[in-house]
């Protein structure tokens, strides 16, 4: 893999090193289109202690999710929805750089751009998460570990997200009012009594990569290397795009922004269909007999 | 266009032709020469006929010591390997922060580099002289004083008098007469600028 | 996050009244039927703008811009040397800081910046990058602080033109300007806005951030209404840049 680096003395509008990446035919080093991804191992419930998770190998990617519920006070602004909040841990063990104070960076950026795609009424309603308004209502902390890096980490990541997120169950709760008229709170006793969170609308992010004149998705490290401007979008599986943010410091021509947003919806959309099928598919599957192991 | 006009940066000045090229301050694209800076225009023909065209902001242009940058430091501490300075001025534009270099001990003299001793080079407080050898390591700019003109060209002795020059690895006080030793720089008056303010 | 203790917090619990105004009573209506405003501009007009270079006399470079109610004045300082160790780049770089000033808003803003201003100070540096002569100033970074006074919308796009001319002013080198412009889709379909940082001379797009949800080709009429508006006020830009700055050589 030619891997271009300390490309110094850019200017805008000039380009470079496509023919590093794209051979003939416009295939990729490893063989894929533009707009393929590598294949994708997914596997849900891999957390004994937590509401839901999920763990999501992209080729050299590994990022595992863990959902917590618990209960919380809702936004003031928001009194009758719940809230959900996005932790990413760049942990050390994925990549030396993310040592220290490292990883801070991107760990925010994956964040906010998770909890940018998910604020809004279409992604999730939030609605369903609230328990009495104004005082008490379901918090959603979705923790998204790094375990190795291999590229593509924001997709990855979402994907992650989603698959978590359909796998989490919330504990159903009575709301009963005691003699004060003070309402009070009840488990059931039945712990497989539980409400699903409603992930159709979800979205995925699509990073689109601008290598010289074409876009790519699911880019690997190198050739995330080669990338000076990338798109990422949140994509819904009708194709609305709820997030949208260019990144890295190269500038686009709108009618190629144009294009990648085309790339974008059209891969969005056969990215989340693929995901929801595979996810209704794990859950007829029998539940897994033995030991959870990750990084097998 | 006059020949002294303001530019903002991006601006297209003029066509990449024979008779003109980018000079400070200006950069290619598309075959336009375009500015980089806001400043002042200029078109000052050069030796083959060309005409260079240069951008001037009113503030002095240079911003980071290059390789082969002559500049100012002053030493803030040295041990037995090498002695860290702050850099105050680069090619006779100072700095409005400081960058921090480093003289290592075999970068000291251009000669008997195995007899040099940092404490008989350089004390803390020294004003020196020096060339920007390499980026360095992470952290600082490598500078050599391995040159004639390059070494300690102000100091103050112990006693608190300025020290005045006397060989090329002595200079004396001139409070109390007494000698210390020093790398010392035979300043070429090129490398000084004289501030009659 | 760590909590500031040398400064006395407000009660956490304390909520600004605002919040207890019934919802009801919000102008529904941000465009009537004759396609204007509620402050009488037409849909594609922007707000008068103000922008002056130099406002910061420590600064190397700063501006300040007023669009509308929007208020932001930025900062720029250095080059300065990389200090820490990790940081380290043979390549410059940006640091932007973005800060809402405490009352800038409605609600009342802390003085630690929040997961906003992080992500909004990652966006300003993105869509500035592209912009900036990076190469010039190897091992250092460049420290642009931007502060919103007042946040009358569009702020995002007031602070990218603002750090633009502070960059420009300072007399740091770049391959062009950046103009930054809001659009918001109007409801019924979805509230979403698109933000775009412009670059005029080089017409390449540095920065493009939407939030709220909308389909591809809204996206697409918002981003050219953008363009259009960025290209409106670029001589504005350009006669302020010019006048700020001496027109002879010492």
């Amino acid at each position: 893999m030619a891997v271009v680096q300390g490309w110094k003395n850019w200017y805008p509008g000039r380009l470079g090193y496509v023919d590093f990446v794209f051979g003939l035919d416009n295939l990729r080093n490893d063989g894929r289109g533009c707009e393929d991804y590598r294949s994708l191992d997914l596997e849900t419930d891999v957390v004994s202690n937590s509401s839901g998770s999920s763990r999501v190998r992209l080729a050299n990617t590994d990022i595992l999710v863990g959902v917590k519920a618990e209960l919380g006070e809702p936004a003031a602004d928001k009194p009758s929805e719940g809230r959900i909040e996005f932790f990413v841990d760049c942990s050390a063990n994925a990549a030396p750089e993310f040592e220290g104070r490292g990883g801070e960076d991107l760990a925010l950026a994956i964040s906010n751009t998770l909890a940018q795609s998910y604020d809004n009424v279409s992604s999730l309603d939030k609605r369903k998460l609230c328990v009495i308004p104004g005082h008490q209502c379901w918090v959603l902390y979705v923790d998204i570990l790094l375990l190795e890096c291999g590229g593509n980490l924001f997709d990855a990541a979402s994907v992650a997200v989603k698959a978590a997120l359909f796998n989490t169950k919330i504990p159903n709760l009575d709301v009963t009012k005691n003699e004060k008229g003070e309402p009070s709170l009840e488990l059931r006793d039945d712990p497989f009594d539980c409400m699903r969170v409603d992930v159709a609308a979800a979205p995925c992010l699509v990073t689109l990569n601008k290598i010289g004149y074409h876009h790519v998705v699911d880019a690997t490290r190198e050739e995330e290397s080669c990338t000076l401007a990338r798109l990422i979008m949140g994509v819904t599986a009708d194709g609305n795009v709820v997030t949208l943010k260019t990144e890295k410091s190269g500038s686009l021509d709108p009618e190629s922004v144009f294009e990648m947003m085309q790339t974008g919806k059209r891969v969005g959309i056969s990215l989340n269909n693929t995901l929801s099928a595979k996810l209704k598919q794990e859950e007829t599957m029998a539940p897994k007999k033995g030991k959870k192991a990750f990084l097998r | 266009m006059s020949s002294s006009s303001v530019v903002i940066p991006g601006q297209r000045i003029c066509k990449v032709e024979e008779e003109h090229i980018a000079g400070i301050g200006t950069y290619v694209r598309n075959g336009f020469i375009n500015s980089s800076l806001l400043g002042i225009v200029t078109f000052t023909p050069n030796k083959e006929d060309k005409q260079e065209v240069t951008v001037a902001h009113e503030r002095e242009h240079s911003l980071v010591p290059t390789l082969g940058s002559l500049v100012t430091a002053r030493v803030t501490n040295l041990n037995q390997r090498f002695c860290k300075c702050s850099i105050l001025n680069v090619d006779g534009t100072n700095l409005i922060e400081p960058y921090s270099g480093i003289v290592r001990k075999e970068d000291v003299r251009a000669t008997d580099k195995d007899k040099v001793e940092m404490y008989s080079s350089f004390r803390p407080g020294d004003i020196i002289l020096a060339r920007v050898l390499t980026y360095g390591d992470l952290q600082s700019f490598l500078l050599t004083t391995g040159e004639n003109e390059l070494g300690v060209v102000m100091a103050t002795s112990e006693a608190g008098g300025s020290l005045v020059p006397i060989s090329w690895n002595e200079m004396q006080c001139s409070k109390t007469g007494n000698k210390e030793y020093r790398k010392v720089a035979r300043v070429q008056p090129r490398n000084v600028v004289i501030n009659d303010g | 996050m760590s909590k500031d203790n040398r400064r006395l917090p407000v009660p956490s619990e304390s909520k600004s009244p605002y919040l207890f105004v019934s919802k009801d009573k919000k102008p529904t209506v941000l465009v009537d039927e004759n396609h204007l405003r509620s402050d009488g501009r037409k849909v594609g007009e922007i707000r008068p703008i103000y922008i002056r270079a130099g406002a910061v006399s420590q600064a190397r470079g700063s501006a300040y811009i007023e669009m509308g109610q929007t208020k932001v004045l930025c900062a720029v300082y250095g080059p300065r040397e990389v200090t820490r160790r990790e940081d380290f780049s043979m390549k410059g770089q940006l640091k932007c800081e973005l800060k809402f000033a405490t009352f800038s808003r409605r609600y009342r803003c802390q003085h630690q910046s929040d997961n906003t201003e992080k992500d909004l100070s990652m966006v300003l540096r993105d869509t500035l990058e592209p912009a900036v002569c990076l190469d010039r100033f190897p091992r250092s970074h460049l420290d642009i602080f931007v502060t919103v006074l007042e946040d009358g919308g569009s702020a995002l796009a007031a602070a990218i033109t603002c750090a633009s001319v502070a960059i420009a002013r300072g007399g740091i080198e770049m391959y062009d300007l950046v103009i930054g412009m809001t659009v918001y889709d109007e409801p019924p379909t979805d509230n979403g806005t698109v933000t775009v940082g412009w670059l005029p001379c080089i017409e390449q797009i540095s920065g493009l951030t939407q939030r709220g949800q909308m389909d591809i080709s809204i996206t697409k009429e918002c981003l050219k209404q953008c363009v259009a508006s960025c290209q409106k006020m670029y001589p504005v830009i350009q006669q302020t840049l010019i006048k700020a700055h001496p027109n002879k050589l010492e």
